[in-house]
């Protein structure tokens, strides 16, 4: 059952197009995640939802119910920010307390509420104190239980890990999910990080010049990005890409790579126009040994990535590529390597209009 | 010629007065090799800016003495020490293209391919089609790079970078890492980089001085510092995800030593799978820290600790299983797409070869596998 759901939205400012026509739907219970480059349209796509700006055109419906025109304080959602937005002269409990007393709560209720939430998010021992005494941190966590303490049936996060350190950022992005789910909340989370949306995701929204380009789960953006940009948007190291121009022979299709013929088993589009070979780091497999098929290349640089080698090498014609493996390599720089492969698993797109092309031909093939 | 280039013998900063000021630095001593890549790595205010800045001249030592190539060089001029920056805020020439912004201290030192080499570190960094442009009208991340070009260009016994990429996104960031590590190690430079991010200190340095309170907490290969760090500090600050951390009751028996996680819970292992050492050493404390790496816990079919799989993050090309043991979190990570699911129970073991014991008081390693510290 949607939840709610975003109708023709269009919002421009100052004569530019933030939001074109936008659509959305967002399903009960799940966590949405709008994810893109900055200037997209992420936060105004958000501050729209709740009653903080206006469309332009279009309406947006919460259930059966037109919202388009209601004041925000009407449209019970929780709110959190990445600058934390926490009122400085509060303390912790009465910042998280703040969205309660607006509901003329009794105090038994609101004490009650915000001890909850505050031992869920480990803030118990921090609520007499103003937010200047708070680490950044902690000021996230304050946040976040302000936007939760009232139990909205709609949360609506505006990159909250943003501007906490990259431990806590990863230990919040382990938590979350646990503490959404517990609550029971529907969420639309705005994020620039990649691993931060695919790691919270149900489904992912990715938002690019005010549309959605591609809205899927986690797995179908990674596995058939809708193009090329949303391939190498997701993923570190990210995915290599190679400009070739697919040809036919007998019944399989041919491409020059690096010197040499490889046969792409899928592959019936894109055939003699210029097209992009991509080919993520970790399905690239390196042997010490020449084999038909295999790639020579040199290995320049190894460097360690979150129990990951990521392996910087150049083939004889000088093109540059990232390899990925699990854990540590005995194996020495500047030797030389031969690299495979398996064609299933490279994607292909039009180079010029950077579509992915299998995308086209699974769905051909399924109609 | 000496092996070492740089040198710090027992270097203090304060700022104020000694007694009441702030003791920034302390004791600090390291020696860095011709040829070697260093990190300073820790969160702000550890002392690894201020630390960086004595070495360059920006800052005073309070006390100690530095070496750089065979001459003492805490007292000359930053000018006079032969070493070469790319500094936070960048300093790049306004009225100079970014072209003339790299080129600028070898042209000055009369070299005479400054076009081609110019060109080649720009290329390097990815900046090759901003080269006429001037500072003000390009990125925060591409004044980053043009500030890490020049410097990475010029001759000099030492090289410092201050947070060098901190601008970058990270995907530009992996890639650039690569590129830059081969450049630095076929020039032979000798480099000092400061970084609050472990993860660029892991990828570049061939060793990471981790500091901490002003204090040197442990000079080492990143490989090193994983396997062996000196407490629990390094050991929780290096590596992403992090190390699992527990406390534990230790309870020693004849013939096993028994970890207690909760009153239900406990690590049990035949006590000869340690060495005698490290026995007489776990039987001698009460209260632990266990320290346990992500990539060490392995599934067992069966027999083993059963642990509540709480979520499955599947990021691309690993997946981050986040379980409760004994009421904790227990994050372990597959190399591909795991099927787990939620509410799931599995079971597992801790390899005794590879678990950290730190002591519960003072967060000192005590034992790291089977192994003593020392």
């Amino acid at each position: 059952m949607p939840c709610l759901r975003l109708i023709d939205v269009d919002k421009s400012y100052k004569g530019e197009k933030i939001l074109d026509r936008f659509n959305l739907q967002v399903n009960d219970g799940e966590t949405l995640v709008i994810f893109g480059p900055s200037g997209g349209g992420k936060t105004v796509l958000l501050r729209m939802i709740s009653g903080m700006i206006e469309p332009d055109a279009g309406r947006i419906m919460r259930d059966d119910d037109d919202i388009t025109d209601l004041e925000p304080q009407y449209r019970n959602m929780g709110m959190a920010f990445q600058n934390f937005a926490l009122f400085p002269h509060m303390t912790a409990f009465e910042n998280i307390a703040s969205p309660l007393r607006a509901h003329k709560k009794t105090n038994q209720e609101i004490t009650t509420a915000v001890l909850s939430i505050a031992a869920l998010l480990k803030i118990d021992h921090v609520l007499s104190h103003l937010p200047r005494a708070l680490s950044n941190g902690q000021k996230q966590r304050t946040a976040l239980a302000r936007a939760l303490v009232n139990a909205p049936s709609l949360l609506l996060l505006d990159d909250p890990l943003r501007n906490v350190d990259a431990k806590l950022r990863f230990e919040m992005r382990l938590e979350l999910p646990r503490l959404l789910a517990q609550q029971g909340t529907t969420v639309i989370y705005v994020t620039q990080d990649y691993k931060e949306a695919m790691a919270l995701a149900d489904r992912i929204a990715v938002v690019r010049d005010g549309h959605i380009i591609q809205l899927a789960n986690p797995q179908e953006i990674y596995h058939t990005p809708a193009d090329v940009e949303v391939a190498r948007l997701f993923g570190d190291p990210p995915i290599n890409l190679f400009e070739i121009v697919p040809r036919k022979d007998n019944k399989t299709t041919l491409i020059d790579l690096a010197g040499h013929t490889i046969e792409l088993k899928k592959a019936k589009a894109g055939l003699d126009r210029p097209c992009l070979l991509g080919l993520r780091p970790e399905v690239l497999s390196l042997a010490k040994k020449d084999t038909p098929r295999a790639i020579p290349i040199t290995i320049e640089a190894k460097t360690p990535l979150n129990e990951k080698t990521v392996i910087l090498a150049v083939t004889e014609q000088g093109q540059e590529l990232l390899i990925s493996r699990p854990s540590q390599e005995p194996d020495q720089v500047n030797e030389r390597a031969y690299l495979t492969f398996e064609p299933e698993q490279a994607l292909l797109f039009d180079q010029a209009s950077g579509e992915n092309l299998q995308n086209n031909l699974h769905q051909e093939s399924s109609s | 010629m000496s092996d070492v280039i740089l040198s710090l013998s027992h270097v203090d900063k304060f700022f104020g007065n000694p007694s009441v000021g702030v003791h920034a630095v302390q004791d600090f001593s390291m020696d860095v090799k011709r040829g070697e890549i260093i990190a300073l790595l820790g969160s702000s205010g550890c002392g690894k800016t201020s630390t960086l800045r004595m070495i360059a001249g920006f800052e005073s030592v309070s006390r100690g003495a530095i070496e750089l190539n065979g001459r003492a060089i805490h007292t000359l001029p930053p000018a006079q020490r032969g070493v070469a920056m790319a500094f936070e805020g960048y300093a790049l020439y306004p009225p100079l293209t970014v072209r003339d912004n790299i080129g600028f201290a070898l042209r000055s030192a009369g070299t005479r391919d400054v076009a081609e080499q110019v060109t080649a570190v720009a290329k390097m960094l990815n900046i090759q089609d901003i080269l006429d442009r001037y500072p003000s009208s390009i990125s925060s991340g591409q004044q980053q790079r043009v500030s890490l070009a020049r410097a990475l260009i010029r001759k000099a016994d030492l090289h410092l970078l201050d947070e060098p990429m901190g601008q970058l996104e990270p995907q530009l960031r992996t890639l650039l890492r690569g590129r830059i590590k081969h450049f630095m190690k076929a020039q032979g430079l000798s480099t000092i980089l400061v970084t609050h991010d472990q993860t660029e200190a892991i990828a570049l340095a061939d060793r990471i001085a981790v500091m901490e309170g002003g204090i040197l907490q442990q000079y080492d290969t990143a490989e090193n510092i994983k396997n062996y760090p000196t407490n629990l500090f390094t050991g929780t600050f290096i590596g992403e995800p992090p190390m699992n951390v527990f406390n534990a009751a230790m309870r020693a028996h004849e013939n096993r030593l028994q970890f207690h996680l909760n009153t239900e819970t406990m690590l049990d292992y035949p006590a000869n799978v340690f060495s005698d050492e490290v026995q007489s050493i776990l039987r001698n404390v009460e209260q632990v820290i266990i320290g346990v790496r992500p990539y060490i816990v392995t599934r067992t079919q069966g027999q083993g600790l059963p642990v509540r799989v709480e979520t499955n993050q599947w990021i691309g090309d690993q997946s981050l299983i986040i379980t409760r043991l004994a009421e904790q979190t227990l994050v372990m990570i597959e190399h591909k797409q795991s099927t787990l699911r939620a509410g799931e129970t599995i079971t597992i073991e801790l390899d005794p070869d590879h678990i950290h014991i730190f002591d519960a008081q003072n967060g000192k390693a005590l034992v790291h596998g089977r192994e003593h510290t020392s």
